[in-house]
């Protein structure tokens, strides 16, 4: 120890802090939970649509319970890929909370994308909101999580 | 509370990131932890081997569709030698803190 002075202690500090650093990038949820909730997104949109709208309400409500139900295990954020697991400490406890809040916010914007849409005249206003949500939740959903992330310091 | 204890085995630079990566996750795959701290096969089992001998890590290993898997998770007692080690870094920095003031201040 007598060897080590403060500035390899730094180095060596440094050299910890990054491996951590490296494994809370792996703080996420999986691929395939994204293009589900698209799928799931934009079926719902399609039902919306063509369906009456208390068998939409009821799909709604399944979807949302079917994501309660099998998602939950995900929504911890430590399960990104199956190569490691991250520890609860360094995942925290607010990524749920940052995933729910995401899904609920592109709720949001698909309804006032829908009724934008709808005043505008558009047909199947539903299926053109859920489908633009969708691909938003498909291809920029982990990077919208990472921003909130940041903003809620998860 | 962490004991401050300087520790010669985590302390090679390789070691380190690998019980830093450990000691963040709950366990984690052979082919991540070479992946990431840029280790051949023989190098990062060498390190392994080396850290389960001292009881500070445990591996598993696990049969996925036709291929092998070890799994790398760091023990209580490895857990508590990293806490220790990086208590006694800080310290080590800490320590100089007050002379590099009053250098700075002369």
């Amino acid at each position: 120890m007598d060897k080590v002075d403060s500035e390899q202690a730094r180095a060596s500090l440094a050299e910890a802090d990054r491996a951590r650093r490296q494994v809370t990038e792996e703080i996420g949820l999986p691929r395939a939970y994204w293009w589900g909730m698209a799928a799931g997104w934009l079926v719902l949109g399609i039902f919306g649509a063509v369906l009456p709208w208390w068998l939409t309400a009821v799909a709604t409500v399944g979807f949302g319970t079917g994501h309660a139900i099998f998602a939950s295990r995900l929504l911890g954020g430590r399960r990104r890929t199956r190569q490691i697991q991250v520890s609860a400490a360094v995942a925290g406890s607010r990524i749920p909370v940052a995933v729910v809040g995401m899904l609920l916010g592109l709720v949001a914007v698909t309804v006032l994308v829908a009724l934008a849409l709808d005043a505008d005249g558009a047909g199947h206003a539903s299926i053109w909101a859920a489908g633009l949500v969708a691909a938003v939740v498909g291809f920029g959903g982990p990077d919208i999580l990472r921003v909130l992330r940041r903003w809620v310091r998860a | 509370m962490t004991t401050a204890k300087f520790d010669e085995l985590i302390h090679p630079s390789t070691r380190l990131s690998l019980v830093a990566t450990l000691a963040a996750a709950d366990w984690a795959e052979f082919a991540f932890l070479r992946e990431r701290l840029g280790l051949s096969d023989s190098a990062l089992s060498k390190q392994l081997a080396t850290l389960e001998e001292a009881g500070y890590v445990a591996t598993e290993r696990r049969v996925s569709g036709s291929r092998r898997k070890v799994r790398a998770r760091l023990t209580p007692a490895g857990r508590d030698a990293f806490d220790g080690h990086i208590a006694a870094l800080q310290a080590i920095v800490d320590a100089t803190r007050p002379a590099e003031g009053s250098t700075t201040r002369s």
